[in-house]
């Protein structure tokens, strides 16, 4: 029940900031737009007629064309295609979108929580301080994945029924991100507990953010170790981008899975999710270590 | 640096125990060392039987820390009904409490509203209902009063002995030395982190071996015999009751024993002089406490 309390307390905290409504309503105005500017027709997996703000299109051989006087040229479009670009785009769009609110929204809980005259009464309560810090971080998580389920379920709902292509890549994709939101998380919540300061946490995650995306390259690429001429200076920059890139979520990785479930290319290789999961977990073991050791 | 060294003190049940040291004397950190909000170098202490911290122990705690915040987007009966479920409250009894303590502390008209836009005094009135929600065994109190009104501070005063009626112990940590002089029976003074001293309250505010004692129709003859005769006995200063000294009563200090009181009221009785009234004398708390810290300081 206290856990259970923390838990909603801390949902209720992010509502009222309205920074994740912001992103709830961009998702909400997404929804109506497939759901009333879209009508489409479909025959045999094949779009034959599709309208959008009221311009129709025709299928023309192997395509479509738009009637509004401009025509748009054959699109070649398959329903199940159609859907996977939509679904693509609106996640290239919103995925990101949404993973940046969310920090912004839930950087400063942990700060917060630890502000003198808050973080005394909330120790002075029979919850246990591992409890009490996982309790936030469950809350921010729990904010945060809910608005993107809506947005892949609302939008996956939408669509499905507009062209009878029920697209469950399109869900995976939006839990993996949430796994990726959740060891984010973790790190915000490290920097929260170390730094306790919102906007040098929010500064930390986003620098982890961008070395995650970077790093990759190198770790990708065997040659660049070659233009390093010292030896020991070599191998210390060789183990300096094996220990980020191992130690951070795989942010490039994600992107590419993302494709590949919503595209259904296949071969999704869950190494990165599973990695980006355990650096969270740890990550949020050690600032959960951290606060339950910590003097206030 | 050393926030405390060796504090050795025992807070008895059921007794309201007050807390006292100049700024930066580790009142606070004493306070939280005991309720595990941080953590002693070394050295222990047990809270209601419990080592601090203890989550089952701190089921029977109520703490009202200084300067303390609340979530600003919730009500005051919101933060009630919040740290209600914290402290294990379950329904029906968390709302029944609720109402009651937000009654107690005169807020019930501000149960629906949020509290940013409370004033000092609100917030701690309803730092006071927080505390005393779970009618716990051990009330921590850090400067209960501050910020609140005479009519407030009187109020949360009441609080704090029907806290001690119930049966609760009572740990108040307070700069308003009157205040503690009224309610507490054991009182213990830090100073630079150690135990300067401490004892009932009784017992520290009174001055050793000297009595205060009013006598009617004073005949400056007879008193000065009776200075001749008694030694310790001097002109003590005017009368509890404001009548000025060489009127119709006068007021005389005794340094001594019980012995020199026996010997002096038995020559108040020859020489005919009545008796008004025999006091022991008390320091006030203030004195007691001045005295402490200026210890070493001159």
């Amino acid at each position: 029940m206290r856990i259970a309390a923390i838990v909603l307390e801390t949902c209720r905290e992010l509502l009222y900031r309205r920074t994740l409504l912001v992103y709830f309503g961009v998702v909400t105005l997404t929804h109506l737009f497939f759901l009333l500017a879209l009508q489409t027709d479909v025959a045999n997996g094949v779009i034959a007629s599709m309208t959008i703000f009221g311009v129709g299109g025709q299928a023309a051989g192997n395509g479509m064309v738009f009637d509004s006087g401009a025509a748009a040229g054959p699109l070649g479009l398959s329903a199940a295609k159609f859907v996977g670009g939509v679904q693509l785009a609106v996640a290239f769009a919103l995925y990101p979108a949404g993973i940046m609110l969310s920090v912004f929204a839930t950087a400063s809980l942990v700060p917060r929580m630890l502000e003198k005259g808050s973080i005394d009464l909330l120790l002075s309560k029979p919850v246990s301080r591992p409890g009490l810090f996982v309790a936030r971080w469950l809350g921010a998580l729990l904010v945060a994945g809910a608005n993107l389920m809506y947005l892949v379920g609302g939008l996956g709902v939408i669509l499905g029924v507009k062209t009878g292509v029920w697209n469950g890549g399109f869900l995976l994709s939006g839990l993996a991100m949430t796994v990726y939101f959740a060891s984010l998380l973790g790190f915000l919540a490290l920097a929260g507990t170390l730094l306790r300061s919102t906007t040098l946490s929010i500064m930390v995650t986003a620098i982890l953010f961008a070395v995650s995306l970077i790093v990759r390259l190198p770790h990708q690429n065997a040659e660049w170790p070659a233009l390093i001429t010292g030896r020991a200076w070599r191998l210390a920059a060789q183990g300096l981008v094996e220990a980020l890139y191992h130690a951070l979520p795989r942010t490039f990785e994600f992107g590419q899975i993302v494709t590949a479930l919503i595209l259904k290319q296949g071969g999704v290789s869950p190494g990165p999710v599973i990695n980006t999961a355990i650096v969270g977990v740890a990550a949020l073991a050690l600032a959960t270590y951290h606060f339950s050791r910590t003097d206030f | 640096m050393r926030a405390l060294a060796r504090v050795d003190l025992a807070v008895h049940g059921g007794c309201v125990f007050g807390l006292l040291g100049p700024n930066g004397a580790g009142k606070t950190t004493l306070v939280k060392i005991l309720l595990g909000i941080a953590f002693p170098t070394g050295g222990g202490a047990t809270v209601l039987g419990r080592p601090p911290g203890d989550v089952s122990a701190k089921a029977r705690i109520g703490y009202l820390p200084e300067n303390h915040r609340y979530p600003a987007h919730l009500t005051g009966r919101q933060v009630l009904d919040y740290f209600g479920r914290l402290s294990r409250l379950r329904e029906p009894m968390r709302s029944r409490r609720v109402v009651d303590v937000l009654r107690r502390v005169r807020m019930e008209e501000w149960g629906a509203t949020r509290v940013h836009k409370y004033s000092k005094g609100m917030l701690q009135r309803l730092g006071m209902a927080q505390a005393i929600l779970n009618e716990p065994d051990l009330l921590v109190l850090d400067e209960p009063t501050d910020g609140v009104d005479p009519i407030g501070r009187r109020e949360i005063r009441d609080l704090v002995l029907e806290q001690k009626r119930r049966g609760a112990t009572v740990f108040l940590n307070s700069h308003l030395l009157s205040e503690v002089e009224r309610i507490c029976d054991e009182v213990a003074i830090l100073k630079e982190g150690r135990l300067a001293r401490g004892g009932r309250l009784s017992d520290l505010t009174r001055a050793a071996e000297i009595y205060e004692v009013e006598i009617r129709e004073p005949r400056p003859e007879a008193l000065a015999s009776l200075a001749a005769r008694v030694p310790g006995l001097r002109p003590g200063g005017p009368p509890a009751d404001g009548t000025a000294a060489g009127g119709s009563v006068a007021r005389l200090e005794l340094e001594g024993d019980v012995a020199a009181l026996s010997r002096l009221i038995d020559l108040l009785r020859q020489e005919g002089i009545a008796i008004a009234a025999i006091r022991p004398r008390r320091d006030s708390l203030e004195d007691v406490f001045v005295k402490v810290v200026g210890e070493g300081e001159a």
